[in-house]
């Protein structure tokens, strides 16, 4: 990748504000612990635990009262304060545990108050199910509404794991009203969004409440800017999981995609061997000296197991630099970087007068935090390569790439069977084979059964709800083909169209040597030569002409012209306009809304098709979750824009194909104890 | 032409501060006798509240009306009678007023109502310690109260809500204290409430958390106040002196020995005038003590009774209802004799100007720098001044000041100038809210417009929120409701028909009135739910068809008994919460089988509450969600469920009976011919693990293991012949077979055994993953002896990977593989290997 890409667009105007957003949370949680008088004891939900850790930090909480804090698991809570504060998500198991801690305390007579923050919002279930333990009374219900929390600088999220789970295989639409809410919490910290597009039958419920709720929300008499088009959105983009299904079951290329595959980031934070996360003892600046890294005995995998983790939040200035490289292409950049950080250091030997000295001291902090992070990288590094040079890793890879080829699917099947037999991980298997079933529009029915049989065996017969699950109406990613004809119309018509899609939106890029700087200058860098769907579809409303051909090969030639326009000039929003056909094809409702404000509409409607001097953003929210590869693509997508448009990533979780299906099998591993703060 | 303002001043201080007695209204003894009477005063020119005062005797002869029950009158300031409402429960304690203008009524049981001014009321309790016990004493503040239970702990209400009453610290009192207040929370440093309690010679602060002892010698105290903001209380001893501190008790601020007032009878009240003064009143005479002890006296000709305000105190005589005050600065510096601040030259010479007087000019002229405040000072001063003909005035002064102005921007005037319009507006002695310029722009307009509504002033409310460019919601909604009440069905027609012609007009003409006046946010529910508390169902779902908000109609749908619509409504609006309330709600009141016909009738419109109630029940009530795929016939999701069921088991025998059933279940749909053929594999499994399970003895388990896994554990426990039969009696793939039993062996290092293994046949998966996996696992010595079985041309690699160097080596001289051996060239770990490499590859041409 060129340095070039890597510069950041160049206009002045500052970024959308989303700090606001964590300040807005930290303030509602201190407010809500502050309605507490004196000293309290939290417990806190596991899963919120880890959001809660990326808008605050424990010595804030200890400040505003909380003397001790608790998980909330089943067993006896012994508390010395007499206020007892749970904060948790409305689910059913967590209020039988409260329930069980007052009527323990009750018994023991110890006499305690009892707060209960609900996230995101009150919910009657639980007071009903508190009514039918019969201890409602004791209880003060109230909610802390944690919506939307940054996660990088560009990122947004709900920080709800199991969105799709819920959606699409419990058919539970909670979090598609919160997430209508967190948007317009969105919208009236930052206005209308000027034209609201949406792709996938839940995509269109949300998109749908979203514009029938802001009427009703808008009710108070002061003005505010839900009755305004804002100036720094031009538009949402809404896209449910189910319109891609093939990406997230795809291997993450990138740096960040691949730690997260493989070692697994939670809330932005991942585990690492303690000596990996903690600087050398007395730094020593000049023993940098070698530009290729020094080969340490690479730690294995067994070995990072057994060692003492530690959690490392992903923040440091390196990681924001290589977090969206193609994991091929890191190494050279680490190598890049400790070249440049030996030369500044070696400008100490230079430093002779006293100013210069002086100089270099004030730099030598930067310097010193810069080789702590290169080092942390290096060592991450050196941990993913095992793991990518590993037979199965380079098998499910090339099966991945045979089948978005469509080339040879009955191989390709016998493959995943192959790979079965070598005792493969359960999720890389059902990834496959769901990818199969969706690239080439079904298995054939004797293979299917057979590989069906083969994971049964191999993995427990407890699996078989989770094949059920794949192939039921709601989410239909493993299906035999031809289909049975019993099979309800709903799901033939949610038939995906992979091979006319993959010609159409060029998902595609030819991973020949020769085509390797057209693959880097293509979103499908992230997967090696494959175009994210989604991010394609993105491309469809905000950057047309990426879709068709490489905007860098355009922009090439228009600087051989002479031409030093540089990057584009973003186009306005047209919607989904040029590619209708196409997206009629992708199983879906397909949505295209013009808001209008309370006053003034057509005047804001006239400035949207103007070209502007000003940059504005473009919400893209994933409903159901999106990968860290899909935020790299984006944000290279962005980054083609010099003049116009940024992205603004908004999802209801980060996830990957195992994460997925782990959540769909219910395999969940219930290790989040120390997650966060 | 009335008074000049400074007629009503007074001066404090050796005419330094100055203090006025605005007259409100003349009452012409519209009210009753205060001597005779518990009364209790709403701020901001509210109304008062009064019920005869039991432990007073009066003379029997008087007309009054009847003393056997308890009655509560409300009067206006200007004393016009707003309402009259009996008591019929228990002895009432205390009342009070809230913030929005609602007579708040305590009874001995801890019962409180809470009235507004039609008398229409909400019921609450203190909760049944405090009905057990009793409730002695209460103070009601604007938004709560504190109430003092028979055992004399103290409880605090929040908000009029029928919230939950919290318990105070215990300050363990002996008996009931002399007297006590509390400061309201939105005025403590904390936010939270504090209760005073005069305790013997002290006084204890009490809040949520502790009771502190403020070790005061001069208690006990028959009156303590806190002033308006919360920072200075007024204190009353026996003796008779008035002390003021601060309230954290750290400053004492002033003393005054009342008993240096002659006057007759006992002190009545002590109440704060604004934030600086304090008056004290007797039977006639109020007293107001300023912050050095000085006094004003003023005399009524009979009992008072005054209120607190913010800015002042409104004193409510016989035949006056007057406002005290300290005299604004801006009226001050105008108004004062021989002020020469620059208002009050601008006032001056706007009076030059229009006598024609050429003084003007030069006046003008003399405050030419400080022309704009002076502007702004004479705007300022008009909103202080209660009389139209000053305001007047003092605004045309300040115009004619502005026309000297370059830049001046209006907003001010043009905001004041309006302003008062509706303060003179409500000030009118039959509206009778004698509302302040400041208490008004504390209190918002939006709060005045809804004192107006809830005095049933509807179109007064409505033209001044139009003239104030407030949405008339709030107003349309309050006019509804009472058109609802008002508005009886007409008799005109017969029967039904003609009730539901009624229901029509109204309907109409509220939707109409509605669709008039801009009123698109009100809600229609609220208004639904008043005309079907008024019985009137037909209108009810009427106006509830033109509600939008779904979570507004859905509560009141279901107490009318339209379930279907309800849910329909309910997933409509997206809100899981909603669907979950309905869902429950009908759980509890309809029997199973129609709850569940009810769900399974919606078809698709209803799919979303059935998913929801599967969620629910999965969680919560497993019983129930077996019920009902049983009577929708849903195998699949019977198995399922019975499956996850099985998982949950620990009893092996239970285990295998219920994925049994599950079986059964698959077997039922002609299309699951594959699961369940899976399921009888998976029962055929779980017996033959209780079997091996037997057989190898208590350390081992294989119950619930996968097929691969049992293969695995078999080998494990050196039960190789049995591995080999489940191989076969379940189909077990050779490729899969020998994977598990390269794993098992290698992890039990019996590599012998693995040799053997090797042997036995030509291995379906080639030699290759031995190689790797005993690479992998640390075996390298053992896996060499592999690698000459793989295929040739990947030997030199996979000896590189055993470490075998020379081996490597002479595998790619063998091969001729130059370009191989180069490669590994690089790779190799030290000089000796690389040089023996050197050496070959010179050999090599």
């Amino acid at each position: 990748m060129s340095t070039e890409d890597q510069t950041k667009p160049q206009d002045n105007d500052p970024p959308l504000d989303i700090n606001l957003l964590k300040e807005i949370a930290r303030k509602s949680l201190i407010d809500a612990l502050n309605s507490v008088n004196g000293a309290k004891t939290l417990v806190l939900d596991p899963t919120i635990a880890g959001p809660l850790g990326l808008v605050t930090e424990v010595s804030l909480l200890k400040h505003h009262g909380v003397d001790k804090m608790f998980w909330l698991e089943p067993g006896p809570l012994t508390s010395s304060t007499t206020n007892i504060v749970y904060l948790c998500r409305p689910m059913i198991k967590y209020v039988k545990i409260i329930a069980d801690h007052i009527k323990r305390h009750a018994k023991e007579s110890s006499k305690h108050n009892y707060t209960l923050f609900l996230v995101p919002r009150l919910s009657s279930l639980v007071s009903k199910l508190l009514e039918e333990e019969g201890v409602l009374g004791d209880v003060t219900i109230s909610a802390y509404n944690l919506q939307f929390i940054p996660i990088a600088e560009d990122v947004v999220s709900l920080e709800c794991e199991s969105a799709f789970k819920e959606i699409w295989v419990d058919g539970d639409e909670t979090i598609v009203y919160d997430s209508a809410q967190a948007l317009i919490s969105l919208q009236r910290l930052f206005g209308l969004f000027p034209r609201i597009l949406a792709k996938g039958d839940h995509a269109a419920r949300l998109v749908k409440l979203l514009t029938t709720y802001l009427p009703q929300a808008r009710t108070s008499s002061a003005p505010d800017t839900l009755s305004e088009i804002s100036d720094e959105f031009d538009s949402l983009i809404v896209i449910d999981r189910r319109v891609d299904m093939i990406t997230p079951l795809l291997t993450q290329l990138t740096y960040e995609g691949l730690v997260d595959e493989l070692i697994g980031i939670k809330n932005c934070h991942v585990e690492l061997p303690a000596s990996l996360v903690t600087p050398p003892s007395g730094p020593a600046p000049s023993t940098s000296n070698a530009p290729p890294p020094p080969p340490p005995p690479p730690t294995s995998v067994a070995n990072l197991r057994k060692e003492s983790k530690k959690k490392y939040h992903l923040t440091d200035q390196l990681f924001m630099d290589l977090r969206d490289l193609n994991f091929s292409s890191v190494g050279k950049r680490l190598n890049q970087i400790a070249r440049r950080l030996d030369e500044d250091y070696k400008t100490s030997l230079q430093a002779k007068t006293i100013p210069q000295l002086r100089d270099f001291v004030g730099k030598l902090g930067g310097l010193q935090s810069e080789h702590q992070a290169l080092r942390l990288h290096t060592g991450l590094s050196e941990l993913l390569i095992p793991m990518t040079r590993t037979e199965q890793f380079n098998k499910s890879l090339e099966i991945q790439q045979n089948l978005l080829a469509s080339y040879n699917v009955p191989e390709q099947v016998a493959a995943i069977e192959d790979l079965i037999s070598t005792g493969t991980d359960m999720q890389i298997i059902v990834r496959l084979l769901c990818l199969a079933s969706l690239t080439a529009g079904g298995i054939k029915i004797k293979a299917l059964e057979n590989i069906k049989r083969e994971i049964l065996q191999a993995y427990g017969y407890n699996l078989l709800p989770l094949l059920l699950s794949l192939a039921s109406p709601s989410l239909a990613v493993l299906l035999p083909n031809p289909l049975p004809p019993s099979t309800p119309q709903a799901v033939q018509a949610l038939k995906y169209p992979f091979p006319s899609l993959s010609k159409s939106l060029r998902l595609l890029i030819d991973d020949s040597p020769e085509a390797l700087e057209e693959v880097e200058n293509d979103i499908s860098f992230v997967y090696s030569g494959y175009a994210p769907i989604s991010i394609r579809l993105v491309q469809c409303v905000a950057q047309k002409g990426g879709v068709l051909s490489n905007p860098a090969e355009k922009e090439k030639s228009q600087l051989s012209n002479g031409s030093d326009r540089g990057k584009f000039q973003a186009h306005p929003i047209v919607g989904w306009k040029g590619f209708e056909d196409i997206l009629a094809t992708i199983p879906g409702e397909t949505l295209d809304i013009v808001q209008r404000g309370a006053e003034g509409a057509t005047s804001s409607i006239r400035n949207l098709t103007r070209p502007r001097e000003k940059s504005t953003t473009t919400v893209v929210f994933f409903l159901g979750g999106c990968t860290y590869t899909e935020i790299a693509a984006l944000r290279w997508v962005g980054r083609q824009n010099r003049v116009g448009r940024r992205f603004l990533i908004a999802t209801t979780g980060i996830i990957t194909g195992t994460s997925l299906v782990d959540s769909i099998a219910g395999t969940r591993k219930t290790t989040q104890g120390d997650a966060g703060i | 032409m009335p008074d000049h303002p400074t007629a009503s001043w007074e001066a404090m201080q050796g005419s330094s501060v100055f203090y006025r007695r605005q007259q409100l209204f003349t009452l012409d003894s519209k009210l009753p006798n205060f001597g005779e009477y518990i009364v209790a005063g709403c701020r901001y020119g509210g109304p008062i509240a009064m019920m005869r005062d039991s432990t007073k005797i009066i003379a029997l002869n008087r007309a009054t009306p009847s003393f056997a029950k308890s009655q509560i009158q409300v009067f206006s300031s200007a004393g016009e009678g707003l309402l009259l409402f009996s008591w019929d429960q228990a002895k009432i304690i205390r009342f009070g007023w809230t913030y929005d203008e609602r007579l708040v009524v305590l009874n001995e049981e801890g019962v409180y109502r809470v009235y507004d001014l039609q008398g229409d009321y909400q019921q609450h309790s203190l909760g049944n310690e405090a009905s057990e016990l009793g409730v002695i004493d209460a103070r009601i503040h604007e938004n709560g109260m504190v109430a003092v239970t028979g055992s004399l702990t103290l409880l605090e209400v929040k908000g009029w809500d029928g919230g939950r009453p919290m318990t105070l610290a215990n300050p363990k009192l002996s008996e009931p204290p002399n007297s006590w207040a509390v400061i309201p929370p939105d005025i403590t440093v904390s936010r939270h409430v504090e209760v005073l309690l005069s305790v013997d010679n002290t006084v204890y602060t009490v809040d949520t958390l502790e009771s502190i002892d403020q070790r005061l010698s001069q208690g006990p105290f028959t009156h303590i106040c806190p002033s308006p903001n919360g920072k200075s209380l007024a204190l009353l001893t026996f003796s008779g002196t008035l002390l003021v501190v601060s309230t954290d008790f750290q400053r004492r601020m002033a003393e005054f020995d009342t008993s240096s007032v002659t006057a007759e009878g006992q002190i009545q009240q002590v109440e704060w005038c604004g934030n600086d003064a304090i008056t004290v009143t007797w039977d006639s005479l109020v007293v107001l003590v300023g912050p050095f002890a000085d006094t004003l006296q003023y005399f009524y000709t009979g009992n008072t009774f005054a209120i607190t305000e913010p800015d002042g105190v409104r004193i409510i005589g016989p035949d006056v209802c007057d406002l005290i005050q300290k005299v604004p600065a801006p009226n001050l510096s105008i108004f004062r004799p021989g002020s020469t601040s620059p208002a009050a030259i601008l006032y001056d010479a706007w009076e030059s100007f229009s006598q024609r007087s050429l003084k003007a000019d030069e006046s003008i002229r003399s405050i030419r720098p400080e022309l704009a405040s002076a502007v702004d000072g004479c705007i300022e001063a008009a909103g202080q001044e209660w009389e139209p003909y000053w305001q007047r005035r003092l605004l045309s002064a300040a115009k004619f000041g502005r026309g000297f102005l370059d830049f001046y921007n209006p907003t001010d005037f043009v905001n004041m100038g309006q302003t008062l319009k509706v303060l003179n507006a409500v000030r009118y002695y039959q509206i009778g809210i004698p509302l302040t310029y400041s208490q008004y722009t504390y209190t918002s307009p939006s709060h005045l417009i809804s004192r107006l509504t809830s005095r049933n002033m509807h179109l007064l409310a409505l033209r001044i929120s139009t003239y104030l460019s407030l949405k008339p919601d709030v107003v349309l909604k309050h006019w509804a409701s009472a058109k609802i009440l008002r508005s009886r069905p007409t008799n005109t027609g017969t029967g039904t028909d003609a009730e539901l012609d009624g229901d029509e007009e109204v309907c109409k003409l509220i939707v109409d009135k509605f669709k008039e006046l801009g009123g698109a946010d009100v809600s229609y529910a609220e208004i639904a739910k008043r005309a079907w508390e008024a019985g009137r169902v037909g209108l009810a779902t009427k106006l509830l068809d033109h509600e939008r908000r779904a979570s507004d109609q859905v509560p009141l749908l279901l107490s009318m008994k339209e379930d279907r619509l309800a849910l329909e409504k309910a997933v409509g609006s997206g809100d899981t919460d909603l669907v979950y309330q309905v869902l429950l709600h009908l759980h509890q009141h309809l029997t199973l089988g129609n709850f569940f016909r009810l769900i399974e009738d919606g078809g698709e419109k209803l799919a979303p509450a059935s998913r929801l109630l599967q969620v629910y029940a999965r969680e919560q009530n497993r019983d129930m969600l077996r019920d009902f795929y049983y009577s929708d016939d849903r195998r699949v999701e019977s198995a399922v469920l019975a499956l996850d069921e099985a998982s949950r088991m620990s009893d092996p025998a239970s285990r295998i009976a219920t994925v049994k059933s599950a079986q059964k279940f698959f077997s039922e749909d002609k299309d699951r011919g594959f699961e369940a053929k899976m399921m009888d594999e998976s029962v055929r499994l779980l017996t033959l693990q209780q079997q091996l399970e037997t057989e190898a003895g208590e350390n081992t388990t294989f119950f619930g293991l996968s097929v691969n896994e049992t293969i695995r554990a078999c080998i494990l426990n050196g039960m190789i012949k049995k591995a080999d039969k489940i191989k076969a009696d379940f189909k077990v793939p050779d490729k899969r077979f020998w994977h598990i039993k390269l794993y098992a062996l290698t992890e039990i290092r019996d590599f012998e055994g693995l040799d053997g293994f090797a042997k036995s046949k030509k291995s379906p998966i080639g030699y290759e993953p031995f190689v790797r996996h005993l690479v992998e696992k640390g075996h390298t010595k053992e896996a060499v002896a592999y690698v000459a079985r793989c295929d040739p041309p990947k030997r030199a690699d996979l000896y590189a990977e055993c470490e075998e160097w020379r081996m490597a080596g002479k595998e790619c001289k063998e091969r001729g593989d130059k370009r191989k051996l180069e490669e590994l060239r690089k790779k190799c770990p030290n000089s000796m290997v690389a040089r023996e490499y050197d050496q070959i590859l010179s050999t090599m041409k």
